[in-house]
């Protein structure tokens, strides 16, 4: 599916680690607002591919273009250094499996710290955007605690709100709740189905295959580097046209089934 | 420069000799500095307060002087209390004895360290407590504190240098012989760093084959 | 003992604290300078930092000092004791400091640095911010640790002619014919310097363990 003006626009992109090829020939686009869900079986370079939007991976072949705005490489095919690398990341959100939260500040300053070092905004709206997303994630008893003593369901809730306090354009998610105990899962999906609903422009990579179907506007199956099918959820999830994908979703339908169960 | 480096070169018996010294004086130093230790830490962790608490001074205060001021104590003022020692005597004792309160140190960590269910299987199955230390305490005991112990014996290697105060005809002492005969420091000197340096890494190939060997028996 | 000889003794105390405090100021960040420089491997320099590294750890001080002292001055640089000295200290404190510093910056975790990649911080403020206020604190223990040894190595800066607490010890032994008492003077000395240092480090040491328990 192309768009006029997609925000992210992902064309020819392969990575390869070693003798390994992670990523062949990756092309799609999104667009404003929509939510793009990345699924597929482990090792079939989902987390790779998303590392590879905001240049965390190098990827070894193509362009990946920002509202417009190239990433990693100039037009003109110089690789950026990381001063302007840094100002296109700005305006990329990544929430990450494993929270990455910053220990050595409190649940407020991480969110505040990169707005207030890199955009230079004044510093009481920074804080008082910081503490209204703190309040849209249901944590504003938590500004003053150290991430240490959160729960990972409120860790990774912190962790979407540090993103959005950069106010990004496209908001990136790396397995966000593999890491949880499943206890803890529903609450950080709730906020990520708000988001949804908000119109914010997401690219999600998760196993969650109910919220793939509620949440998503288009579902990207990967599978060992390629895309194998793209589509709207309905039709993916009830009429998978290839093999791949019907082996995989057969896979997945018992475990969707029961985490359904249990929520 | 290179005529410099030609003037150590024939004088490369008196540096193979200081280079020999070096050596011997820290391989007997750190042999010695083990056994010794060998005694200090089960004293370190008797239960009879007089014993700990005087191994424990012991250790504690040969941690916080100098190696040099200690040297000089023993070659300078055991004789007013009646120890007369040469410079060979007195630069053995005191490496021996200043070192051993690190291996002390060195020995019960890895002892604290050790994992107790070897030890109660070992009980469990009757070995009498000296078979106990040397087949089932010693060899893991020696495996894991081995790297330890070559920092430590690199740490003698270089406290011996600091003998050539006391006229010991070690490696620095005979580089410094060199220059201020033939006016050659640089090159003589930077030679006897380069023997350092490679006394060093044979200590670190060392503890390399102990380590594969500890983690071959993992 | 004379007031003289305590005077001595002061003297070489003012000695000994001041150099080791200059080489201790002077080799922090130095050390910091080199373990990024292999941290981030950039080429040719990392591999010299490397070598300087591993070469600098197996030379005794004494010999060190010896080179730098007379050496220097063969080569046309002309250089007084003290100078030597804080040089040689340097020189040698650095290369361990790098060590410490290094074995910090490879446990950090790397998600957190991405995360500050991700928001767009650049290499210079996510050092500053997210890294270093962290390194410094697990590093604190080994650092103070390196403190405690440098101090202990500076009796043998007397071989160059500075006069340090031990310099001044042996010169009264030698003027009053007995070695001892100065000796155990200077071990009084000595004692407290290295113990304190010993204790915060263990205090450090505590500290972190009951934060990290806490949490």
């Amino acid at each position: 599916m192309t768009t006029s003006n997609p925000v992210l626009s992902v064309v020819g992109v392969s990575k390869s680690f070693g003798d390994n090829e992670v990523l062949s020939d990756v092309s799609f686009q999104v667009g404003k607002g929509e939510t793009v869900c990345v699924l597929g079986p482990s090792g079939s370079g989902k987390s790779t591919l998303l590392r590879c939007i905001n240049w965390l991976e190098r990827p070894d072949v193509g362009q990946i273009h920002l509202n417009g705005e190239p990433v990693g490489v100039t037009s003109g095919g110089v690789v950026m250094n990381d001063r302007r690398l840094s100002r296109i990341r700005t305006r990329i959100g990544m929430v990450f499996q494993h929270f990455a939260l910053w220990p050595h500040l409190t649940v407020l300053q991480n969110l505040m710290e990169a707005p207030v070092q890199v955009q230079k905004r004044p510093k009481a709206e920074i804080r008082d955007e910081a503490l209204a997303l703190l309040a849209k994630v249901g944590l504003s008893d938590k500004r003053d605690a150290f991430p240490a003593r959160l729960s990972g369901g409120q860790k990774q809730r912190v962790g979407i709100a540090r993103a959005l306090a950069m106010r990004p354009d496209l908001l990136l998610f790396d397995e966000p709740t593999s890491a949880l105990d499943p206890e803890l899962v529903g609450e950080v999906l709730v906020v990520m189905r708000d988001l949804a609903r908000e119109g914010m422009t997401m690219v999600i990579v998760t196993h969650e295959m109910t919220f793939a179907r509620d949440a998503a506007t288009r579902v990207l199956f990967l599978d060992r580097g390629r895309v194998v099918e793209t589509g709207p959820p309905d039709r993916f999830f009830a009429r998978p046209e290839t093999e791949r994908a019907r082996q995989f979703l057969q896979r997945y339908a018992g475990e969707g089934a029961s985490s359904e169960r249990t929520r | 420069m290179i005529r410099d480096f030609g003037i150590v070169w024939t004088e490369r018996g008196l540096l193979l000799n200081g280079l020999a010294n070096t050596a011997i004086l820290s391989l007997v130093s750190v042999v010695g500095a083990l056994l010794l230790g060998f005694v200090l830490t089960p004293a370190l962790m008797s239960k009879k307060p007089a014993v700990s608490r005087a191994a424990r001074a012991f250790v504690d205060g040969m941690r916080c002087i100098p190696f040099l001021l200690f040297a000089y104590i023993v070659y300078y003022g055991f004789p007013s209390i009646g120890i007369n020692l040469d410079n060979w005597g007195a630069g053995l004792l005191a490496l021996t004895i200043y070192n051993a309160a690190y291996m002390a140190e060195i020995l019960r960590g890895a002892w604290v360290a050790l994992p107790r269910d070897e030890i109660e299987a070992g009980v469990a199955f009757g070995f009498s407590e000296l078979r106990l230390f040397r087949r089932i305490i010693l060899p893991p005991l020696v495996l894991s504190a081995g790297p330890v112990i070559g920092n430590q014996l690199i740490q003698i290697i270089k406290d011996s240098a600091f003998l050539t105060i006391i006229a010991l005809p070690e490696l620095t002492h005979a580089a410094s012989s060199i220059q201020s005969r033939y006016y050659v420091p640089f090159a003589a000197f930077i030679t006897a760093v380069a023997l350092y340096w490679g006394l060093c890494l044979i200590v670190e190939a060392g503890v390399n084959v102990l380590r594969q060997l500890a983690d071959a028996r993992r | 003992m004379s007031a003289g000889d305590i005077a001595a003794f002061a003297q070489g105390a003012v000695v000994t604290v001041t150099l080791s405090f200059v080489g201790i100021l002077i080799g922090l960040p130095i050390g910091l300078s080199l373990a990024l420089i292999r941290w981030s491997n950039v080429p040719v320099a990392a591999w010299v930092v490397a070598l300087y590294v591993s070469v600098l750890r197996a030379t005794p001080l004494v010999t060190l000092l010896l080179l730098l002292f007379f050496a220097l001055p063969n080569i046309g640089v002309p250089i007084d004791p003290y100078s030597a000295a804080i040089l040689a200290l340097v020189m040698n404190t650095s290369a361990f400091n790098c060590e410490i510093w290094r074995a910090a910056l490879m446990n950090f975790p790397k998600d957190q640095y991405e995360a500050a990649q991700s928001v767009g911080m650049r290499a210079g403020q996510r050092f500053r911010r997210i890294v270093f206020p962290q390194i410094l604190r697990t590093s604190l223990p080994a650092l103070v640790n390196e403190m405690s040894l440098l101090i202990k190595v500076t009796p043998v800066l007397a071989v160059v002619g500075v006069v340090d607490i031990t310099r001044a010890a042996v010169r009264i032994g030698a003027e009053t014919y007995e070695p001892l008492p100065p000796f155990l003077v200077a071990v009084a000395i000595y004692a407290p310097i290295v113990f304190g240092l010993v204790s915060l480090q263990r205090w450090i040491e505590r500290r972190q363990v009951a934060a990290e328990a806490a949490a």
